[in-house]
């Protein structure tokens, strides 16, 4: 360190994220902590701040909102599932990879090509591959069932409309495991692996028993980033199904944007904003704990 | 000690395996390109390649009121280039707020030790948490500031939200610039100002190319602030393709076309910064 360090630089470093931190996110977020326990709404012709405090209502109406508890528990389906396969899926391709081949960096490019692609860009793709005449079903389908397969209608059914927001899911981001994977096991030393040969351990073993256990922390940052990453999700289940057919793909993300936006019940939205703003706080307050500060 | 029969088979499988998944990746992107080069009557057709080539899909997205009357659908689209500049001019300046904010911050953070104002939790915060749980206040904020709808409003709030990878981006970068060159321009009586622009700053640049890159990456593609904050005047081309696409039913060509426009910048810049992906996507846990 320099002997004197300047105190103006430090203050004045962190100047600048400080105003725009605050003016742009701090305000909001007190301010909805108000919201949410005000009953407002703009369609009733008042400021905010001039609205009735009706306490706790907004969070008991969301804990017995039955639309609400739907999307919540579809929404943690559809993280665990995704993160799930796509973990599985990152990690084999990661492994196949990671000797030389003819051809790996062409490979690689293209297995890292959806990670770049704007979300909504994603959801345009498979909104256009499932519909009835696309390749989906006019192509690999009608090899397996014939004429039939031009019936499926896949966005009006709740079942294989959720399937096909899966499918974008693990469509964009297994590259993002892939990436994060190979980059990890590339990382683990040559010398433990050859070590390990000498000692007459098969690859699997190998792979159980000593890479395994070396990226294990990137792991779980993997899959945590990821998990964070799926809840949030809004873009495909906006383009592709509305939400639909009724409210049965609906995701957290879309209902609080239906709540605020259509039906303009701003109150309750921030409410129910709070809540799941509690739940993911503690889940990344724990992760933060139990990986970057138990130890120290 | 495996047979050479055995390590053949191995190598196959592994090239089957690695073939199917590039397939699974390139038949989607595929069919939108050649969709979006197909006239009309081949739209729900099962072949790849077009019979009869056009450019028609492309000329009609920048036209309003193209489509009017086509498959019985009576949507009027605004022309796409609004959006597309729209979406350029909020990008590009967010990211250079960001930046150079997110320098400043990473300097504070690598040579003096001050996390940010909120440290490690409350920058992952902003980027972990959905958007959809703080857009709410942030529509009621910018309505009673009548920031609605205008391109300043997106820009700082894109700033607010992105200056974090801005911060562990640049972090990583400068605290690999040893301490020492500082000091020795101070001991020539350079200003402490003076040392973080002249000294710091121009070594630091590979690392603001790469912060600069990922950020746009990330706000090119945003969707749900711009779909709540934007109505007519500031929307952004995710916006425009959510609604081309939700709203405007099967006009399979225009819409895959739309995909293709919104690709081509994210595209350049993802491969551009490739070896940095993971190192930004992991908030720098991760080095690739």
């Amino acid at each position: 360190m320099p002997e004197k360090p300047p105190r103006e630089i430090k203050y004045l470093a962190t100047l600048p994220v400080n105003i725009l931190l605050n003016a742009v996110l701090i305000i909001p977020f007190a301010i909805m902590i108000y919201l949410a326990f005000l009953k407002w709404s703009p369609a009733m012709g008042m400021n905010w701040w001039e609205a009735p405090i009706i306490g706790l209502t907004n969070f008991a109406r969301a804990l017995g909102d039955a639309r609400f508890i739907a999307a919540l528990s579809r929404t943690a389906l559809y993280t665990v599932s995704v993160v799930a396969i796509e973990f599985f899926l990152g990690l084999a391709l990661a492994y196949i990879m990671l000797g030389d081949f003819v051809g790996k960096k062409a490979a690689i490019a293209i297995t890292i090509y959806p990670l770049m692609l704007p979300p909504v860009v994603v959801a345009t793709i498979f909104y256009l591959m499932f519909q009835s005449y696309g390749p989906v079903n006019n192509l690999f389908l009608k090899a397996i069932m014939g004429e039939e397969a031009l019936r499926i209608y896949w966005f009006l059914k709740p079942d294989t409309a959720f399937i096909t927001l899966l499918i974008a899911d693990i469509w964009q981001w297994t590259p993002f495991m892939f990436l994060i994977m190979y980059s990890a096991l590339s990382a683990v030393p040559k010398r433990l692996v050859e070590a390990a040969e000498v000692l007459g351990a098969s690859s699997f073993t190998i792979f159980w028993r000593v890479r395994l256990p070396l990226i294990k922390p990137l792991i779980i940052v993997a899959l945590v980033l990821r998990g964070l990453e799926a809840f949030k999700m809004f873009d495909y289940a906006f383009i592709m199904t509305g939400g639909g057919p009724g409210t049965t793909t609906e995701t957290v993300s879309m209902y609080i944007y239906r709540t605020a936006i259509l039906y303009t019940d701003i109150s309750y939205a921030a409410a129910m904003s709070l809540i799941i703003l509690a739940m993911i706080i503690i889940v990344v307050r724990a992760f933060i704990w139990y990986f970057f500060e138990r130890g120290r | 000690m495996k047979s050479h029969g055995t390590k053949i088979l191995l190598s196959a499988l592994k090239y089957i395996a690695i073939g199917i998944f590039v397939l699974w990746v390139l038949i989607p992107v595929a069919w939108v390109v050649s969709l979006a080069f197909k006239p009309y009557a081949e739209w729900r057709v099962s072949y790849f390649v077009p019979k009869n080539f056009t450019w028609n899909n492309f000329i009609v997205l920048f036209k309003s009121e193209a489509f009017v009357g086509i498959m019985g659908a009576t949507a009027i689209v605004e022309p796409v280039t609004k959006p597309l500049i729209n979406s350029l001019a909020v990008t590009s300046l967010s990211t250079i707020i960001a930046v150079m904010i997110g320098f400043f911050t990473a300097y504070g953070a690598s040579r003096y030790n001050t996390p940010g104002p909120f440290g490690l939790f409350f920058t992952l915060l902003t980027r972990m948490l959905p958007p959809a749980t703080f857009v709410t206040p942030i529509m009621v904020y910018y309505s009673n500031l009548r920031l609605l709808d205008t391109h300043f409003g997106l820009i700082i709030l894109y700033s607010a939200v992105t200056v974090t990878y801005g911060i562990w981006i640049l972090k990583g970068f400068i605290d690999a610039i040893p301490i020492e060159w500082e000091e020795a321009a101070m001991l020539e009586g350079a200003t402490p100002i003076k040392t973080l622009f002249k000294v710091v700053l121009p070594i630091a640049r590979p690392g603001l190319v790469v912060a600069g890159l990922f950020i746009f990456l990330l706000t090119w593609t945003e969707l749900l602030f711009a779909l709540v904050l934007t109505n007519v005047y500031a929307v952004t081309l995710p916006v425009h393709i959510s609604k081309y696409v939700g709203a405007v039913g099967q006009l399979y060509g225009p819409q895959a076309a739309l995909a293709l426009i919104g690709s081509i910048i994210p595209i350049a810049i993802g491969y551009a910064i490739q070896k940095h992906l993971v190192t930004g996507f992991t908030f720098g846990m991760v080095r690739g």
